[in-house]
């Protein structure tokens, strides 16, 4: 297991990325404390989406370095991470049409793929798995099919799944966005209050009152650079 | 509208030289008509051989559909640049579309020649044709699924099979319907499969037709098609319910 360096969970230097000969990052740097919960903002269309993909290892940067529990991506030491970071994507990544418990053992398909394949899930996993539902409120959702819950349940679902994964990193991409005022808090909260369970949580939002209330340092990304609001 | 012009005029051009434009040619067919419906009846006494044809014909197309899938769940994946890098995706492409060009009655004859005459040769004729066509489907199935999604399976660490199982439960749907749609096609060929000796009802229709047994042949042809209306029955009904 990597050694966490420097003290910070996520860093990037001086990070640069163009989509074709359009220019999104030029020179963002970053920080994030291990246990720390940031906020990034910006207009739609600045590269909000596009940084939290280098972040993952989705995207790689043109020029600079991100390093994430201590490891540069886009090398072996980062390939072996996967699953210390987990990624909301703004569409969630819910498999459509299978009940949320399926979509939050799909956490455990890495460490158990024949289990994941036949769909013989062991005690243990069902149990721990039942116990983020729990964890999120979605106790009584287990078998629901995702598609038919909320907004609100299915943001949840996507948080149950980080939990499962257990992950260190929890990126997530305007969780909040789509969801009336009341939700939003609710999901704010459980999400920064993961930061309990050792979590370092980066995400994008919208709304400047939720943001300033939960997370603890708010970046505006604009112009290709990244500065931290005040 | 002008692809109906295009068409008329095709079919107006390509029946003429094969003769279809000529009232004798049409009056022939009235005669024989007039000549077999009265000899035209069912063999009671063949009855129980239809069923067991018929039932042996099922096997065929159940267990092509079976083993078609089980080969293309994992030969698809093998086909697609999401999961093996390009190069193995591009030659696990041209094996499943090879498979896909060969008909399935060339398979029958080539597992006739390698295993006899009979039902197994006709099995293996549809898996392998079945595993092809769905193999297709599926990696092309696995390239529909969003980048985002994709992208959330990759970083929770999901790699090769176990992340192609999971971007097939995104597809189910379309997994499902099109391996409804080899079912329903594997009775249809099964059928044929008999013609070759792979097995099933289309051995008995050959033989009596070429005994010139129409009232045999007429039994046969009534029990494939009550197979294929059940068939389509079932896919019918399992679409419905997915
Ligand atoms: N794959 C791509 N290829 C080319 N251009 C892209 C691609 N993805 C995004 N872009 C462009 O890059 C810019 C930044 O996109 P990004 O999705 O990062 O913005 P965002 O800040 O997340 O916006 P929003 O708030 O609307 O989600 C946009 O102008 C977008 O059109
Ligand atoms: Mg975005």
């Amino acid at each position: 297991m990597p050694e966490p360096s420097a003290g910070h969970a996520v860093e990037l230097n001086d990070v640069f990325f163009s989509y074709g000969s359009t220019r999104i990052l030029s020179g963002v740097n970053l920080k994030v404390g291990y246990g720390e919960a940031i906020a990034i903002m910006g207009r739609s269309g600045v590269g909000k989406t596009t940084l939290l993909k280098i972040i993952a290892g989705i995207l790689k940067p043109e020029k600079g370095y991100v390093r994430v529990l201590g490891c540069i991506t886009n090398t072996g030491c980062f390939n072996s991470l996967r699953g210390r970071i987990a990624y909301i994507p703004q569409n969630l990544g819910l498999v459509e049409g299978e009940s949320a418990l399926y979509n939050v053992l799909l956490a455990k398909a890495p460490s158990k793929p024949l289990r994941f394949m036949a769909g013989l899930w062991g005690r243990d996993d069902l149990s721990e798995a039942l116990e983020a539902l729990r964890m999120v409120g979605l106790d009584g959702k287990a078998k629901s099919r995702v598609d038919r819950l909320s907004g609100g349940e299915r943001q949840r679902v996507a948080i149950a799944r980080a939990i499962l994964q257990r992950a260190e990193i929890l990126l997530a991409d305007e969780p909040v966005s789509n969801l009336d005022l009341d939700t939003a808090e609710d999901i704010a909260k459980l999400m920064v209050g993961l930061k309990s369970k050792g979590l370092t949580i980066i995400a994008v939002m919208h709304d400047k009152w939720l943001t300033s209330k939960y997370f603890d340092k708010i970046y505006l990304l604009d112009g290709g650079i990244l500065r931290e609001a005040v | 509208m002008r692809l109906i012009m295009i068409m008329l005029v095709i079919t107006l051009i390509l029946s003429y030289p094969l003769g279809l434009i000529d009232i004798g040619v049409w009056a022939k067919v009235g005669v024989n008509i007039a000549k077999f419906l009265p000899e035209l009846g069912v063999r009671w006494d063949l009855v129980g051989d239809a069923l067991i044809a018929s039932y042996e014909t099922l096997i065929i197309s159940l267990l092509g559909v079976s083993g078609g899938t089980l080969i293309a769940y994992i030969l698809a994946p093998l086909a697609s640049p999401l999961i093996v890098p390009p190069r193995v995706a591009l030659v696990g492409r041209m094996t499943a579309n090879a498979i896909r060009t060969v008909p399935a009655i060339l398979w029958a004859i080539l597992f006739v020649i390698l295993v006899g005459p009979g039902p197994k040769a006709g099995a293996l004729a549809l898996i392998i044709y079945t595993s092809g066509y769905l193999a297709k489907f599926f990696y092309e199935s696995l390239e529909a699924i969003s980048r985002e999604h994709y992208d959330s399976l990759r970083v929770i660490g999901l790699r090769g099979l176990p992340l192609a199982f999971a971007l097939y439960s995104h597809a189910k749907r379309y997994i499902i319907s099109n391996v409804l749609f080899m079912l329903e096609y594997n009775v249809r060929t099964a059928t044929i499969l008999g013609f070759v000796g792979a097995g099933g009802i289309g051995y008995y229709i050959m033989n009596y037709l070429g005994m010139l047994n129409y009232q045999a042949t007429l039994t046969f042809v009534i029990f494939t098609l009550l197979l294929v209306v059940a068939i389509d029955l079932v896919s019918y009904i399992a679409r419905l319910r997915v």
